[in-house]
C-alpha cells in the first residue's frame, strides 16, 4: 500500500514482503546491526482540516533530521524519517503504525495529531513495546490508564495550557461564556478552563457545543451576547477556530468581551489576518519571536530559514522538531537504539532545542517546558508578514502547571 | 443487479459454461487459497489484513444487496456493534478472546435482526433512509456512552497478544500468524456463505430479488427471508468487526460512521455484486486504489470518486463479474 510509490514496485514490493514474512518467522527477534539506519516513523494527517499543522510538523521533523545527520547522526548511524499520511483517522493511524513498525521495522514513532488518533498510535506502540513520542495536545494520554513506558508526550496538555491562559486572562470576579468543540479537545479544554476559573475566582456564565468542522456560528452568538461575558472563550482548533472568531468579531463580541483561546494558531491568524484576531489572547507551545530572548530558538527559526526560502517555523510545526531532536539525543546518549537504554535516556535527559529547558517528568513522562500567553498584533505593529504575536507572558517551565503523579493515578 | 432474466432462479444460477460451472463448484476452496496468498502479494501485512475484513464485510453486505437486493446504508452499526462489543467483552469484563467474538457476533446479530424487523417494512430508498437513520443511532450511542466506549478517544486497553488454542499459544502481535488465525474464521464464514447461497433458501432470497410479486404469488413469506437475509448479512458484518477488534486492539468512534457504510456499497460494487469472490475483489481494490493515489495527491477521494462514476456506468458488474462474465464468453451472464 504504502511501499506502492511507483508500479514499479510491486514486484520488489512482494519479494521484500516474503523475504520478510520469511525472516519474521525464522527469528521472531532480529539483532540488528550497529550500521543499520535508524528509521523514524512519522504518522501524520497531511491530508484532512489539519493539513496544514501537518506538513509544518513533517518539514521540521526533517530538519531535525537532517541536523543530527549532518552531526554525524547516532553513534555513527544515520537517521531516516518515514513519514506516513494517517488521514486523521484513528483505525487508518494504527494500520499504518502497524506498516511501519512490522514492514519497515521503525526504531520508534514521533507525530499524530489528535486526541484519538494518538491514543490509537500509543495502544499500537505500548503492545510491541516500541517508543512513541506523541506531539498532539491530550490530557488522557497522562493518565495511568493510557500510560506506557514506552510513550513520552512532547506536546503541552490541556491542563497545562488552560492554566497558563487562565492566570494571565482571567480575574477575579470574571464572567466567562465557553464555545465550545463537541469532540475530546474542546471538552478538555473546557475542563481545564473551569478548573482553573474556579481557583481564580471567576465564574461561568454558560456554555454552548458546537459541532466539529462547524462553518456557521451565527446562531450561536445572539446567545453568547445575551449572556453578558467579560471573556467569550473560544475552545476548537484549526479552521474551526478562525471560523469562529471571525464571526464573533463580525458580531461585534470583540467590544463586549474579551476573546481567549486555549492555543492561538498560528497558521489561522496566518490566513484570517490581524483584524479578526485584534486582541485575541491565547496559548502556545511555540512562537518564533522568542529569538530575542532565548539562543536555541533563534538556532532553530534561521535553520529552519535557510532550509524553507526564509519562511518561519509555527506552533504546531516546533512539535515536530523538539519531538524528533529529543528522541535523537536520548538515542545518542544511549549509543543506539535499545528500547530500554533509550527509554532510561530520555527519562534522563535534559534538553533546550528550540524553546529553553525541557525535561521529561518520570511519572508520565510529559515534557515538563514553559507554555506562552501570546495576544495578537495589531497590522500597524507587525514588522513583517510572519510577525503575529506578543508574548504577553511565559510560563516558565515547572512540574507545578502539571497535574500531580498521584493525580493522574500513578503510585506516589 | 443482473440481467437475468430466467423465471427460475435455479437455473438462472446453473452457469452455462463448463469453467464457469467448475469454478462455482469450487469457489469456496478457491476463495481461501486466494486469502492464503494475499498477504505475500500485497506491501504489508496490516494491508492484507485490512482487506481480509473489509472483503469479509463485504461479502455478508453483498448477501443482503448483491443477492437478496437491498441497499442497506447502515451496515457500519452491525461492523461496528461487533468490534466494540468484543472489545468491552475483553477489556472490561476480561472474557477470553473466544467468548468476546462469539458475544460480538451474537450481539452484532440481534442488531441486525431489530434494524431489520425495523426496516424491511420499507422499499427502495426509504429502505436505505431507514438502515441510515438506525445506523446513525447507533453512532450517537457509542458516542454518548463514553464510559462503556471511550466516546470520542475511542476504546482502548484490551490488546490480546497470545492466544490459546488447545493448549497451543499463538502470538498474534506476529503479523503473519495474525492474519492466519483471523483468515481461519473468515474462511468459515465464506463457506458458510456459500453454503447458503447454495441452499434453497439461497434460492429465494435470488427469487425475491428478482421479481418480489412473483415469489410472494410462488407461496414465499417475502418478508421472513428479507428478515432472515438481513440478519445473517450482520451476523458476518459483525464477525468482520470482531476481526478488526482484534487485529487492531482498539475501536475508533469512525467505525460507526456513514463513511464505513458508504464504503461497503463501494467496495461490492466495484468488485461486483452478486459474485461471490467479488466482494473480496472491490475491497482489495478500493484500499490499494485509496492508498496509491493519496501518495500522489491529496485530492485522492476525487480520483476514487471519478473510477467509482466509470465502473457504475459502465461496468455495473464490477472488477470480478466482469472478468467471470469475460471468462465464460458471450453464453455466460
Amino acid at each position: 500500500m504504502t511501499q506502492g510509490f511507483s508500479p514499479t514496485s510491486t514486484r520488489r514490493g512482494t519479494l521484500a514482503g516474503i523475504a520478510a514474512g520469511a525472516a519474521t518467522l525464522a527469528m521472531p527477534r532480529i539483532a540488528r546491526a550497529q550500521s543499520e539506519i535508524i528509521r523514524i516513523g512519522f504518522p501524520t494527517p497531511l491530508t484532512g482540516p489539519f493539513a496544514a499543522e501537518a506538513k509544518d510538523q513533517v518539514k521540521s521533523a526533517e530538519l531535525a533530521v537532517k541536523q543530527i545527520n549532518d552531526k554525524g547522526g547516532v553513534a555513527g548511524r544515520k537517521v531516516e524519517l518515514l513519514v506516513r499520511d494517517d488521514k486523521l483517522n484513528a483505525g487508518e493511524a494504527a494500520t499504518r503504525t502497524l506498516e511501519l513498525i512490522e514492514k519497515d521495522k521503525v526504531h520508534a514513532i514521533v507525530g499524530a495529531l489528535s486526541s484519538a488518533v494518538q491514543l490509537a498510535v500509543n495502544e499500537v506502540t505500548r503492545a510491541r513495546g516500541v517508543i512513541y513520542v506523541s506531539i498532539s495536545q491530550s490530557d488522557t494520554i497522562n493518565e495511568v490508564k493510557d500510560f506506557s513506558r514506552f510513550t513520552f508526550h512532547e506536546a503541552l496538555n490541556p491542563h497545562m495550557t488552560t492554566a497558563a491562559v487562565a492566570k494571565h486572562t482571567f480575574k477575579k470576579g470574571s464572567k466567562i461564556a465557553y464555545l465550545v468543540a463537541d469532540y475530546a479537545y474542546g471538552h478538555e479544554m473546557l475542563r481545564g478552563f473551569k478548573r482553573a476559573q474556579e481557583a481564580l475566582g471567576a465564574t461561568s456564565v454558560g456554555e454552548i457545543l458546537h459541532p466539529f468542522g462547524a462553518a456557521d456560528y451565527s446562531t450561536f452568538m445572539p446567545r453568547l451576547r445575551s449572556m453578558r461575558p467579560d471573556i467569550l472563550c473560544i475552545c476548537n482548533f484549526g479552521r474551526d477556530q478562525a471560523n469562529a472568531i471571525k464571526q464573533a468579531v463580525d458580531f461585534g463580541m470583540n467590544r463586549q468581551a474579551r476573546i481567549v483561546v486555549p492555543v492561538l494558531l498560528h497558521n489561522q491568524r496566518l490566513a484570517i489576518g490581524p483584524e479578526a484576531f485584534d486582541g485575541v489572547v491565547g496559548g502556545a507551545n511555540y512562537y518564533w519571536g522568542l529569538e530575542d530572548t532565548i539562543p536555541s530558538a533563534k538556532a532553530f527559526n534561521d535553520a529552519f530559514k535557510a532550509a524553507h526560502d526564509g519562511a518561519y517555523p509555527t506552533d504546531y510545526g516546533a512539535y515536530g522538531y523538539t519531538g524528533v531532536y529529543s528522541l535523537l539525543l536520548a538515542m545518542q546518549k544511549a549509543g543506539g537504539t535499545e528500547t530500554d537504554k533509550v527509554i532510561a535516556a530520555l527519562e534522563e535527559l535534559k534538553y533546550d532545542v528550540a524553546k529553553g529547558p525541557q525535561h521529561y517528568r518520570k511519572c508520565d513522562h510529559q515534557s515538563v517546558q514553559s507554555v506562552l500567553v501570546l495576544e495578537s498584533k495589531k497590522k500597524g505593529e507587525m514588522k513583517n508578514p510572519a510577525d503575529l504575536f506578543k508574548v504577553l507572558a511565559t510560563e516558565p517551565a515547572s512540574e507545578d502547571i502539571l497535574r500531580t503523579c498521584k493525580e493522574l493515578g500513578f503510585p506516589a | 443487479m443482473t440481467a437475468s432474466t430466467s423465471s427460475l432462479p435455479a437455473a438462472a444460477r446453473a452457469p452455462r459454461s463448463p469453467w464457469r460451472a467448475r469454478l462455482t463448484a469450487w469457489r469456496v476452496p478457491l476463495s481461501i487459497l486466494a486469502l492464503c496468498l494475499l498477504p505475500w502479494l500485497l506491501p504489508s501485512q496490516a494491508l492484507a489484513v485490512n482487506v481480509l475484513i473489509y472483503g469479509l464485510l463485504a461479502v455478508g453486505y453483498n448477501l443482503l444487496f448483491g443477492y437478496t437486493g437491498l441497499l442497506s446504508f447502515g451496515h457500519a452499526a452491525f461492523f461496528g456493534a461487533g468490534a466494540y462489543v468484543t472489545g468491552i467483552a475483553i477489556g472490561q469484563f476480561g472474557l477470553p478472546w473466544f467468548a468476546a467474538m462469539l458475544l460480538g457476533v451474537a450481539f452484532g446479530g440481534a442488531l441486525a435482526f431489530l434494524v431489520g424487523l425495523l426496516s424491511i417494512r420499507t422499499r427502495g430508498i426509504y429502505f436505505s433512509m431507514v438502515t441510515l437513520a438506525l445506523s446513525q443511532l447507533v453512532y450517537y450511542t457509542a458516542l454518548q456512552a463514553s464510559s462503556w466506549t471511550g466516546g470520542e478517544n475511542g476504546l482502548r486497553g484490551f490488546t490480546v497478544s497470545t492466544i490459546n488454542v488447545f493448549g497451543w499459544a499463538i502470538d498474534i502481535l506476529d503479523p503473519v500468524k495474525k492474519y492466519y488465525v483471523l483468515m481461519v474464521f473468515a474462511a468459515a464464514a465464506l463457506w458458510f456463505v456459500s453454503r447458503v447461497l447454495n441452499s434453497p433458501f439461497g434460492a429465494v432470497i435470488e427469487a425475491v430479488r428478482e421479481n418480489e410479486t412473483r415469489a410472494r404469488a410462488c407461496g414465499y413469506d417475502v418478508e421472513r427471508t428479507k428478515l432472515l437475509s438481513f440478519t445473517l448479512s450482520g451476523v458476518i458484518g459483525a464477525l468482520a468487526g470482531t476481526l478488526f477488534a482484534l487485529h487492531l486492539a482498539i475501536v475508533p468512534l469512525d467505525i460507526l460512521s456513514i463513511h464505513t457504510s458508504g464504503m461497503v456499497v463501494m467496495m461490492t460494487l466495484l468488485g461486483g455484486a452478486g459474485s461471490f469472490f467479488g466482494p473480496f475483489v472491490g475491497a482489495l481494490a478500493f484500499l490499494l486504489m485509496e492508498d496509491v493515489v493519496s501518495l500522489w495527491t491529496s485530492h485522492w477521494q476525487i480520483v476514487v470518486g471519478t473510477v467509482f462514476i466509470l465502473f457504475v456506468l459502465f461496468l455495473p458488474k464490477g472488477i470480478w463479474g466482469t472478468a467471470l462474465a469475460a471468462l465464460a464468453g458471450r453464453g455466460g451472464r
